[in-house]
């Protein structure tokens, strides 16, 4: 009977022995790295750091034990990879980054490399496969995290950029029939939809006779803006509300005239207040000091 | 009886149009002049186009309105269009280079 030699081992068995026999020098190792790297940020506790380890290794024990070739629809594949999703979310939600992640799983293929060395046993050839496959596994995990980071970092952006339309636009009824809008930075196409969506929902609720639109905040304008501005002013008007333009800035009227805007059929004041006189005018509102009449 | 169109005199020279299913806005010829002799018929000074059922205000609505206005300027009656809904306003105010011929009151208690 011819004795088996390493050499004629599938990969994964001798991946699975080297495993077996250094399992607790390769946990040893692994703990005390991810200690350094996780640990000293207080991204996991040592126990925490202890626990994923021992799953790694059991997850990637279980997907060799799958078959000869990794196969990546497999059940294991997917296990370990949604433990490191798992993992690398909870590295970024506890303030961590991609960089101590990544060099976490550059370190992990490190410590099999440097075990596969020791091994005499092993011929070029099965380390060269053993590398091919490792490298796979690897490879794709922090791909893998790569997306699921995009992704997180993506959301957040939409987010965030949600929360400031909704933010950057407070329609509030400053008087019975009179709404104002202060407009803050850039208006653009889909600000524009988003505010105008939300003015004329408001005039229609409230039963606003007069909208005064407060341009103090925005810095800069060009065709465009004034465009959609123009656009706001007709859509209001179309409801059957007035609209009066505030807080236009020298250098933005010195933008409208250089772009030949007319402005000419819009009720335009200097400042918010003086858009409310002209609001309370219209509405034949008188406001006095206690007194003054007497 | 004018089809898909309900008049009613609301009183002091108003005239209240109401659109109905049966509105055929793309042949705005037939319907005008029965809308006139309405008018003429009530001594109407004003009338008062009711948009609230129109959810959408396109071009050949559009042209219908500008059509019946254009016809009620002849026989010295305002065109006024109240309850004009948010989504079409927005839509017709993105097609629009210039403001409509008619006024556009919120509600038909808003009439001055």
């Amino acid at each position: 009977m011819a004795k088996e030699t390493p050499k004629e081992r599938p990969t994964n068995q001798v991946l699975i022995e080297l495993l077996m026999q250094n399992v607790g020098k390769i946990s040893t190792i692994i703990e005390k790295q991810g200690q350094s790297i996780f640990g000293h940020k207080n991204l996991l506790s040592n126990n925490e750091i202890n626990d994923y380890s021992l799953e790694f290794l059991e997850l990637l024990t279980m997907l060799l034990h799958a078959g000869e070739k990794v196969d990546r629809r497999g059940p294991e594949y997917k296990a370990l990879r949604q433990f490191f999703a798992n993992f690398s979310q909870q590295i970024q939600v506890r303030g961590g980054d991609m960089d101590e992640f990544v060099r976490y799983v550059h370190f992990l293929q490190g410590t099999f490399l440097e075990n596969l060395e020791a091994d005499k046993s092993i011929s070029f050839e099965k380390a060269r496969e053993i590398l091919l496959v490792l490298g796979t596994i690897f490879n794709d995990i922090i791909l893998e995290v790569f997306h699921i980071y995009l992704e997180g970092k993506e959301k957040t952006i939409e987010a965030q950029q949600e929360e400031l339309k909704q933010t950057s636009t407070p329609i509030t009824e400053i008087w019975e029939g009179v709404l104002t809008l202060p407009i803050i930075g850039s208006l653009d196409s889909s600000r524009t939809m988003i505010v105008m969506e939300k003015l004329l929902s408001r005039i229609e609720s409230d039963r606003a006779r007069v909208v005064v639109i407060d341009v103090t905040g925005v810095m800069a304008i060009d065709s465009q803006v004034s465009h959609h501005l123009i656009q706001m002013i007709r859509a209001t008007g179309l409801m059957g509300a007035t609209a009066i333009l505030t807080g236009i800035r020298p250098e933005i009227a010195r933008a409208l005239t250089s772009l030949n805007i007319d402005l000419s059929a819009v009720t335009t004041r200097s400042k918010l207040s003086e858009g409310l006189k002209e609001a309370f005018r219209q509405l034949s509102i008188e406001v006095s000091r206690p007194g003054s009449k007497l | 009886m004018i089809e898909g169109i309900h008049l009613t005199p609301i009183g002091d020279g108003n005239v209240l149009l109401e659109p109905g299913e049966g509105l055929d806005p793309s042949a705005p010829e037939t319907i005008v002049a029965p809308v006139l002799d309405f008018l003429q018929r009530n001594e109407a000074r004003r009338l008062v186009y009711d948009l609230k059922t129109v959810r959408l205000i396109d071009e050949i609505y559009y042209t219908w309105l500008i059509k019946l206005c254009a016809t009620c300027r002849i026989a010295n009656v305002e065109m006024v269009t109240v309850n004009m809904q948010p989504a079409a306003a927005y839509a017709l105010s993105l097609t629009l280079d210039q403001p409509p011929p008619f006024t556009c009151v919120l509600d038909i208690h808003h009439l001055r």
